[in-house]
């Protein structure tokens, strides 16, 4: 559109990222903490910290009795078996409205263990990541994807404006001007991992394919819901049998989970599912765990509840195969703590290179909106501000909600599970109000105190996140750290860390607008623009 | 305002360009992965295969489109593209093994 590709690329990648910056912060962090949603939950929801078992759970003996009181008359009812990450059994069942009712059962007891009354990591921040809990019309979804195509062009883009990619590998001049620092920091961060941000994105787009494309089967299969239903089940399996309507017995779950490992060589089941639970036609699914693999394969025996013998055997074939590949990887469901931290630490660089952008686009722009009068810089930057800072700090009011709210709490209609998320908003909220507020104090100051009180925000309550948790619940780290209970000691330490750094980070960023006072800010920012004629606009 | 001066204003041309970038490819690469997946039906491949092949695809091909629509210079060309594509798709679709 401009007269050469190189400088249309350059106005792309500056307006997409000015425009969808803030929304895809929002995705990378929830994201990057998606990666530790089971040691939140643990963190969140203490009465699950239990013990692995080593001995596997008998289905017949503790999850049936408890099946029988609560979802007899439901038309399916399933668990998820223990794992490493999560060590209580996941009891769902419909309820008679439909429903889907969830509780956990601790496996050792065969006790149900107390609603927590925290949607904790797997039930919040997880789904915020892809969803952003906007449920009309999957608009959430919509937007994600959205993002996530903006991310992609983001990428590519910024491949192109970038003539020396190699030697931006090792150029990083923190000390230099804010808007050179960020600049480098923003080139090393996008550089480095590039290849990650562009898997993760893409990934992410193609898991769901079928709602970003709908009417994908309609070439192959025809219109309307019979030829989609058709589609999903060639396409994913599933077996369906109506019921016969009158009562039947229920062959042994654990001779059916037996049966499907023997066939599955060295493969271990995850879900069980019983479909019409007590009628003469129920079956059973059995579904295979893929914690030793990256492919999050379809791989499910289906078993006469009576007899149970085999009725179905479904595997996905080649291309879905490489979906679930490409899905397996973007989830990181399988067990290997090296490669999950590694995925923690990319998901957080691509906040520092969403954050490191906006400020480039800032500093490069606050000498010239001022003297022009354009309210461009004053905006943006106080939306920046409370989509960094803002959404770390809710985070974090979040956590320490969870800490403070009583068991049973109730305000309104809603929840404890629903206040800990009320905390979250209306303390994010606050962030962009707190960010605006302390961004219309002189023109000429630029809005270093709202990044710096927000530092310290971040600081305090994530210290007393630890704390909290170390006085709610008794495993403060010492204890955690000897027992060697890996989910709650590494969120309290990396909750320390991100104390320290944000402090730190809150002190830097005072001691240089008080060195340089604002005239000398100006002047220098002023001369930074009139260095940097890129990225126009 | 002449038509000519219109089509030369600077935001109706971002206005009209965001259009067929946007929505525009949207709609072109949702058209595409529904034929395509028919097509590759008709060759042979299995039917689910052929539409989940396509819908990953599909996402490349927007961001494909997103990127050449930023860079094309000239509006026509774009929209004329963008309305080509179109028209095929809907014109392709019927004739689908299991056309709608």
């Amino acid at each position: 559109m401009n007269e050469n590709f190189h400088k249309s690329m350059a106005w792309l990648h500056t307006w997409t990222g000015v425009l969808i910056g803030s929304v895809l912060f929002a995705i990378f962090w929830m994201g990057s903490l998606s990666v530790f949603d089971r040691e939140l939950d643990r963190w969140m929801q203490p009465g699950t910290r239990l013990e692995t078992s080593a001995t596997p759970v008998s289905l017949d003996r503790v999850v049936a009795p408890v099946a029988h009181a609560l979802a007899a008359g439901s038309t399916q009812w399933g668990v998820n078996l223990p794992t490493e990450r999560a060590p209580h059994m996941r009891f769902f069942y419909r309820d008679a409205q439909g429903k889907t009712i969830t509780r956990a059962i601790d496996p050792h007891t065969g006790q149900l263990i107390a609603d927590q009354g925290s949607k904790a990591g797997t039930g919040f921040i997880f789904p915020f990541h892809f969803s952003l809990h906007i449920q009309w019309l999957d608009l959430g979804h919509w937007i994600v994807g959205a993002a996530g195509m903006a991310m992609l062009v983001l990428l590519v883009c910024g491949v192109v404006i970038h003539r020396k990619i190699f030697v931006d590998f090792f150029l990083f001049r923190p000390r230099k001007r804010l808007q050179r620092a960020s600049l480098d920091l923003h080139n090393l961060t996008g550089v480095l991992a590039l290849p990650f941000h562009f898997v993760a994105t893409l990934s992410g787009l193609i898991i769901f394919m079928g709602i970003y494309f709908p009417q994908s089967h309609v070439g192959a299969y025809g219109a309307g819901t019979l030829a989609r239903d058709q589609f999903n089940l060639e396409a994913s399996g599933g077996f369906k049998r109506a019921k016969a309507n009158r009562p039947g017995t229920q062959a042994s779950l654990d001779a059916m989970l037996a049966e499907a490992e023997r066939q599955w060589p060295g493969g271990k089941a995850f879900l069980v599912r019983v479909w019409h639970p007590g009628d003469a036609n129920g079956y059973v699914e059995v579904r295979r765990s893929y914690a030793k693999d990256v492919t999050m394969h379809l791989d499910r025996l289906t078993f006469d509840v009576q007899t149970g013998a085999v009725l179905h055997r479904f595997q996905a074939a080649p291309v879905m195969t490489v979906q679930r590949f490409i899905s397996g990887m973007h989830f990181i469901q399988f067990d290997h703590w090296g490669l999950r931290w590694l995925y923690f630490c990319a998901g957080l660089s691509g906040c520092v290179m969403i954050t490191t952008g906006f400020l480039f686009w800032l500093e490069a722009r606050r000498a010239s909106h001022l003297k022009k009068g354009l309210v461009g810089v004053r905006v943006v930057e106080a939306l920046t501000v409370g989509s960094v800072t803002g959404i770390v700090t809710a985070t974090l009011a979040f956590l320490v909600a969870n800490r403070l709210l009583p068991p049973g709490a109730s305000v309104a209609g809603q929840d404890r599970a629903a206040l800990e998320m009320w905390v979250f908003y209306l303390v994010w909220l606050a962030t962009f109000v707190h960010a605006a507020w302390r961004r219309a104090s002189p023109a000429t100051q630029p809005a270093r105190r709202a990044w710096q009180e927000q530092c310290v925000a971040i600081a305090v309550l994530a210290l007393a996140a630890v704390l909290l948790n170390g006085l709610t619940t008794g495993d403060h780290l010492l204890k955690t750290l000897a027992r060697g209970y890996w989910p709650v000691a590494g969120v309290d330490l990396v909750l320390l860390l991100g104390a320290g750094l944000a402090w730190w980070s809150g002190q830097r960023i005072g001691q240089t607008s008080a060195r340089r006072g604002p005239q000398a800010e100006a002047r220098a920012l002023h001369q930074a623009a009139m260095e940097e004629g890129v990225c126009g606009g | 305002m002449r038509m000519k001066d219109l089509v030369r204003s600077p935001r109706l041309a971002l206005c009209l360009r965001l259009v067929a970038a946007v929505p525009g490819g949207y709609a072109m690469a949702a058209a595409a992965v529904a034929v395509c997946a028919g097509v590759l039906a008709h060759a042979g491949m299995a039917r689910s295969e052929a539409v989940v092949l396509s819908a990953m695809m599909g996402f490349v091909f927007y961001l494909l489109w997103l990127l050449w629509a930023f860079g094309v210079r000239s509006l026509w060309r774009l929209w004329g593209v963008l309305l080509g594509g179109l028209a095929a798709g809907t014109a392709l679709l019927p004739l689908m093994p299991q056309g709608a």
